[in-house]
């Protein structure tokens, strides 16, 4: 396949998650495509630098945001894969130096994909007072065959801001391994919040990890999930608290449909520091039947009523 | 006509409404009225048919046709709705998307924006806001009145509209009740607030889970006063001045 009709096949997929594609034509919007192991689309902006290695099963990309510079759009980041198999390994490093503010918008779009795997690796650090949200949203193909290995390692420095989603609800998952592994210094607030929705056999494995290492840290690790059909889920969730005044809350909200259902959620809190203070809560089970008979009392079905909560669950 | 036949319901075997008959006409406003405890929700839970409010005996009848064993959204679909004292959150829900049903109730947008200024709300600024613990619970229950003005209901059931509210509220909910009755439907408010039910035409007083008394909503609230209020055994029938 051309470069041309690649880049038109991954933009037309990035599309159906909402995604404007004249973004990527916009010379005032920071974006990079990549297909397969090629970058076939990139513009950079002032202030902001996106520096691309290909490797051989893969991209990476060194991602810089200057000092005291505020990106005002989004950065578009589409990643792809186009054919039905392979192994694709995309690692982002990404420095947001002091007082910088930007925000990244991220498509993984793989809509042929059978026999496929992708390993995406970010490391991340927001320098003393820098700000940074990363929303990343996926984009399968129907066959549920597809593994999805994800792992972000992210220091927020002093003052530091950091927020992170991961969305993959409008597709089928496959296989799927999300890890967050976040540390939070001095002041600096972090939050990392997955959505997901699983059907058939999918597999889920999430584990989202905050060390509150700074004073005053505070952290948020939010996690939901809905388990459909036969799926499995399987969400550990942590936080360490290790510094005096630091808070942090992890939360887990699983739905689940279906009698072959099997899913689990597992807090693990640590307190290293007296003055540190940890939060969780979590529940599993169907949708609520208060939250059902509201909806019936307005004259949904019990179905359009569940769908209608999901659907607001995983907005 | 909305009308429950000797209804009687229990859990964990103690009975909550025993032999409860009660009438309902379209376009008159009704209170029902009882202490905390006297099974006044209960009634409203088994008339909208709440799956763990199934009465064990009597019957629920709508226009004469028994809807005794309907389900909720069968019931809603027959023009009963029921508001309930704590309303449910919905994460991720808009006030947009709850008031519309996501989309299957067929309204205007307009509509959706008169109602929400009915009951006091700008619609520009809470119709994108979610259904969840980030609104105040005046604030959810205004959207709750709101969804009420869009379902036109032919019977409404308002389960202590007034309760955590402020006073502003409690003229809307007035607003409210009279709109309902003004299009012919019934509205049905649960409470033990006086100021609540003297609005409304008739009256029942609710006591241990049966009726003391019914009549015209005046009537009813001066037994209230001079019985239940003072009484020393809330919901202990063979104590109350009324059944002696």
């Amino acid at each position: 396949m051309d470069v041309k009709r690649e880049f038109e096949a991954i933009v037309k997929t990035a599309e159906k998650l909402g995604t404007d594609a004249s973004n990527f034509m916009d010379k005032r919007i920071a974006s990079i495509i990549i297909s397969g192991n090629r970058v076939i689309g990139l513009n950079n902006i002032p202030g902001l630098k996106l520096v691309p290695t290909t490797l051989e099963d893969g991209v990476q990309v060194d991602m810089e945001i200057e000092q005291n510079t505020q990106i005002p759009f989004p950065v578009h980041v589409c990643t792809g894969y186009l054919e039905k198999k392979g192994y694709q390994r995309v690692i982002f490093n990404i420095r947001v130096k002091r007082n910088a503010k930007v925000k990244f918008t991220a498509h993984c779009v793989f809509p042929q994909a059978e026999e496929f795997t992708h390993e995406a690796t970010s490391n991340v650090i927001v320098e003393d007072g820098a700000v940074m949200e990363y929303n990343d949203e996926h984009y399968h193909s129907d066959a549920g065959t597809i593994i999805l290995k994800t792992t972000t390692n992210a220091v927020v420095e002093n003052g530091g801001v950091y927020r992170n989603t991961f969305h993959l609800t409008k597709t089928r998952v496959g296989k799927l391994e999300v890890k967050m592994n976040l540390t939070l210094k001095e002041n600096a607030v972090g939050e990392l919040v997955s959505k997901v929705k699983a059907s058939k056999n999918d597999e889920v494995d999430i584990n989202e990890i905050i060390h509150l290492n700074g004073e005053k840290a505070r952290g948020l690790a939010k996690t939901i999930v809905v388990g459909l059909d036969e799926s499995k889920v399987n969400v550990l969730n942590e936080a360490y608290g290790n510094a005096p005044y630091s808070r942090a809350h992890i939360s887990c909200e699983e739905i689940t449909k279906g009698e072959k259902v099997i899913v689990a959620t597992t807090p693990i809190l640590k307190i290293t520091n007296d003055l540190a203070e940890l939060t969780h809560e979590a529940s599993i089970g169907r949708v609520s039947e208060k939250q059902l008979e509201t909806l019936m009392a307005k004259g949904l079905t019990e179905e359009e009523a569940t769908e209608l909560i999901i659907k607001g669950l995983l907005m | 006509m909305l009308e429950l036949v000797d209804v009687s319901y229990k859990t964990n075997e103690k009975e909550i409404l025993s032999d409860v008959s009660m009438k309902f006409l379209p376009g008159y406003k009704y209170a029902v009225i009882g202490t905390n405890g006297a099974g006044k929700s209960t009634i409203g839970y088994v008339i909208m048919g709440l799956s763990s409010y199934k009465p064990y005996k009597g019957k629920i009848l709508l226009n004469g046709k028994d809807i005794t064993d309907l389900p909720v959204t069968d019931r809603a679909k027959l023009g009963i709705t029921l508001m309930w004292q704590e309303p449910a959150r919905f994460e991720g829900m808009t006030i947009e998307n709850y008031l519309t049903l996501g989309g299957k109730l067929s309204v205007q947008k307009s509509e959706v924006a008169e109602a929400m200024e009915f009951v006091g709300l700008n619609p520009n600024l809470y119709l994108k806001r979610f259904v969840d613990k980030t609104l105040s619970g005046g604030e959810r229950k205004r959207v709750e009145l709101a969804s009420i003005i869009l379902l036109k209901p032919k019977y409404a059931i308002l389960d202590e509209p007034d309760s955590g509210i402020d006073l502003m509220s409690l003229s809307i909910i007035n607003d409210v009740v009279n709109y309902i009755a003004q299009y012919g439907g019934t509205p049905i408010i649960i409470t033990h607030r006086e100021e609540m039910a003297y609005s409304t035409d008739y009256g029942y007083l609710i006591c241990a889970g049966k009726v003391l008394m019914h009549g015209k909503t005046k009537d009813v609230l001066n037994a209230f006063r001079n019985t239940c209020e003072t009484c020393a055994h809330p919901n202990i029938p063979e104590t109350n001045e009324l059944r002696k």
